[in-house]
């Protein structure tokens, strides 16, 4: 009979996990590319780095502003922002954001106990978990450097709000990973985070035009809001400024409550998932021959091209179609331009002083739209998975891959660009002729440049992405940096060009170069084909081992 | 003289220190339906792969239908058709849509792909789930999918990759009476599997792998005798395997150590 394995404390499971999140670590960077991809993500961390420590020395400093000028109860507004921060920031960014599947280690005899520490634990272990952690030492940190006796008060309420913050995050992270399984559910996210996002856009011009009419309805809300624990939080540090410990306990007790009562929807949530949650997509069976599929049209419309290249177009705007994230992706540009030429045009253009000139907007507007829309290019094996090998088994150049993908890649940047400028020039007005024809002619120059670079990017540095999942996707942090580099040259010329154009006052100047930094774009593009056809065979093993992992 | 399908000269491939594949001379004649059999580890999909272009080898020679792949890289994968390890599925295209992109990847023409990608999932039974996509199939829907857009083209040589693996048992014998049609019109069908029974119903020689070298090659009657000869009694092809690349001594002397477990 085989032996009974003896129960191993809390502790010890959590120091065993903890041990093989490092050993996984380390044995990925063996590999070359993992050791890129570490250097790359350093590098955006700096920089996000950076934007923490920057906010964190203006929290400090407001921190103890507001204490020795005896307004402790106005960090209330940095407790809100933190808690805005911390709740809304998982959600707007999931897609980027990495995550390790911590149930996966249920099948080991994991106590409940320790599986709960983790999944709280994993609430700080992120960066947006981290960077509010930051700013809240930040804020105890002022404060207590204005007056020393607030330190314990500090101490504890940050203690409390910060367990709020991780219970409620994690809930609802919990709570969007399991209706994002869901098809349905996604898409209804998605439509929502449309929504939310227009609606930002929106705020601005709401604002300036009913503004006026909506303060006395906020001012009169503004008091309920001080039972939500950011405000109980600056309530009870005030409280304790003023030495008026019993509101100050009050002030706490409610925010412990919130930490309690989310604490334990957590609790809930997590007992689900400890006792084996299922969050399959797998739908039931169709019925045999309920719907017949559409049979395709025996005349192929793609005929014109090799029979390669409109496969892989046909393959591409199929999974395009089917990816509900990637098609938000393609969503939120015009609309977000929309919002923009909207907001924009509350302001006068033209010449008009202090208005913005539409010789500017309408080329940073195209800008915005080629940065949104090729950042996916700069990976664009990443839902190929194991489907990847058929383009090395079958009997066809790398190129007329490559040609597929991009053809997709520029028709949509160019139906997009097509639909925003439409809005734009009626909203607001052509620019002048010499400024609307060195865009285009700066489209094709940044569109197809990106091209070549995006494609070698795609073979170096591919990352499997999993299809339709919002949460726990990270691009390869080297393919991020080679896209900012890019852009930002790109981008750099192109403004240096149009910067040229103003200086000399030969307003055709940037419509000429680009017509000609256009053509060495293309130029390039078309010889590149070939250098990245040898290189996919050689960078073969590379790839096909990162999509089939 | 035989015609020969597959013929590899101290095929080799190293990962690092470690040499998956050590100088392996393989002969498989046109028409063979051949079994490259080894344990786990023995290096048997790394030489899939070699022969199939998923794999670059570190040194060596490979020669496909008298062609050399190195050489005549398109001409050979025209000719061939493969189930790799994985399968190398686009599993958010349907069924159908698959066997279109891979025929129209070999350059069948747009017509020619519609009628065999109709006439495939029929002979599959999978053309009752036609807006399933393919991560929606079972494991074993999946492989038959994966064995037709691998013949979908007509290739003369078949490369497949445990093609029986979670595959039930009605769906496995009409895709052995489809092989054994398919090897009686000259395909040679080369095939990795787990499952000896299977191996030796179908097949007519094997090659044996063992720790990256091809230790054992014949027809299964020509191993049988070379084993088995002078006992003269009917050895099974698992007998040949297990004397060939069976548990050594001190393996043995292991497992008899794990007496917590047994």
């Amino acid at each position: 009979m085989a032996d009974v394995a003896q129960p191993v404390g809390i502790l010890q499971q959590m120091r065993l996990i903890a041990g093989l999140r490092w050993r996984m670590l380390h044995n990925n960077l063996r590999r070359k590319q993992n050791r890129l991809d570490l250097l790359g993500l350093i590098i955006v961390g700096l920089l996000a780095g950076a934007f923490v420590t920057v906010l964190c020395f203006a929290l400090f400093e407001g921190a103890r502003n507001f204490v020795t000028s005896g307004r402790p109860a106005w960090l209330s507004l940095f407790f809100w922002g933190i808690f805005l921060w911390w709740q809304l920031f998982p959600i707007i960014v999931a897609g980027f954001g990495v995550s390790f599947d911590f149930r996966g280690l249920l099948r080991f005899p994991l106590s409940f106990g320790a599986f709960y520490m983790l999944g709280l634990a994993y609430g700080l272990g992120d960066f947006t978990g981290l960077a509010a952690f930051c700013w809240t030492i930040s804020i105890i940190a002022g404060a207590a450097a204005a007056n020393l006796a607030l330190l314990p008060a500090m101490l504890l309420v940050a203690v409390l709000f910060v367990l709020f913050n991780i219970a409620l995050e994690r809930l609802l992270g919990s709570w969007m990973e399991r209706l994002l399984t869901r098809r349905r559910y996604r898409e209804f996210f998605f439509a929502g985070f449309i929504l939310v996002m227009v609606s930002l856009q929106l705020l601005g011009p709401l604002l300036s035009r009913y503004g006026n009419s909506a303060e006395p309805w906020l001012v009169r809300a503004l008091p309920y809001t001080v039972y939500f624990p950011a405000s109980l939080a600056g309530k009870s540090v005030g409280a304790a400024s003023a030495g008026n410990y019993g509101e100050f306990a009050l002030a706490a007790a409610g925010i412990a409550g919130y930490a309690v009562f989310f604490g334990a929807l957590l609790w809930l949530r997590f007992t689900a998932q400890y006792r084996g949650e299922e969050l399959s997509e797998t739908r039931a069976p169709e019925k045999a021959g309920r719907n017949k599929a559409r049979r395709e049209s025996d005349a192929d419309p793609l005929g014109l091209l090799s029979p390669q290249v409109a496969a892989v177009i046909r393959k591409e705007i199929r999974y395009l179609l089917r990816n509900g994230f990637a098609a938000l992706l393609l969503l939120l540009p015009p609309i977000l331009v929309f919002a923009l030429i909207t907001q924009a045009t509350l302001f006068r253009f033209s010449g008009a002083k202090g208005g913005i000139s539409t010789e500017l907007f309408f080329p940073g507007l195209v800008a915005y739209i080629i940065l949104i829309l090729m950042a996916p290019a700069y990976n664009s094996f990443a839902y190929e998975s194991a489907g990847v090998q058929t383009y090395f088994t079958a009997p066809l150049q790398f190129r007329n891959v490559f040609l597929g993908k991009n053809l997709v890649q520029v028709a949509l940047v160019a139906t997009e660009l097509a639909l925003c400028i439409a809005a734009f020039c009626y909203r607001v007005g052509m620019p002048s002729t010499p400024i609307f024809a060195a865009t285009l002619a700066a489209i094709v120059f940044a569109l197809i440049g990106q091209l070549s670079l995006a494609n070698w990017s795609s073979l170096s540095f591919p990352r499997k992405l999993v299809f339709g999942q919002v949460h726990g996707q990270r691009q390869s942090g080297m393919a991020v940096l080679v896209a900012f580099g890019a852009q930002i040259m790109l981008f750099g010329i192109s403004s240096l060009v149009l910067g040229l154009g103003r200086w000399t006052g030969d307003r055709w100047l940037p419509a000429k170069a680009f017509v000609l930094l256009a053509a060495a774009a293309v130029g390039g593009y078309v010889a590149s084909l070939d250098a990245l056809t040898s290189y996919a065979e050689k960078n073969k093993e590379k790839l096909i081992e990162a999509l089939c992992r | 003289m035989t015609d020969l399908a597959i013929v590899t000269e101290k095929l080799t491939r190293r990962f690092g220190a470690l040499t998956a594949v050590d100088n392996v001379d393989l002969r498989v004649a046109a028409g063979q339906f051949f079994g490259f059999l080894g344990p786990n580890g023995a290096g048997k999909s790394t030489t899939i792969k070699m022969l199939t272009g998923l794999l670059a080898p570190t040194s060596g020679l490979m020669q496909l239908l008298g062609l050399d792949f190195s050489s005549n890289t398109m001409e050979v994968k025209r000719q061939i058709g493969v189930v790799p390890e994985g399968m190398g599925l686009f599993e958010r295209l349907t069924g159908a849509e698959y066997l279109h992109f891979v025929g129209r990847m070999y350059g069948l023409d747009h017509a020619t792909t519609l009628r065999r990608t109709e006439e495939l999932l029929e002979f599959m039974q999978l053309a009752d789930r036609p807006k399933s996509m393919i991560a929606d199939y079972s494991h074993g829907m999946q492989k038959k999918l994966a064995l037709a857009a691998a013949v979908i083209h007509g290739p003369r040589i078949l490369f497949l990759d445990e093609p029986f693996e979670g595959v039930d048992a009605l769906a496995a014998g009409a895709l052995k009476a489809l092989l054994g049609r398919m090897t009686a019109r000259g395909v040679t069908i080369f095939l990795t599997s787990h499952v000896l029974e299977i191996v030796e119903r179908l097949c007519s020689h094997v090659g044996i792998i063992h720790q990256g070298r091809l230790v054992a090659q014949g027809s299964i009657d020509e191993l049988r005798a070379g084993i088995a000869g002078e006992q003269g009694c009917k050895t099974t092809l698992e007998q040949i395997f297990l004397s060939i690349v069976g548990q050594s001594g001190a393996e043995r002397a292991q497992i008899e150590e794990l007496s917590w477990l047994t």
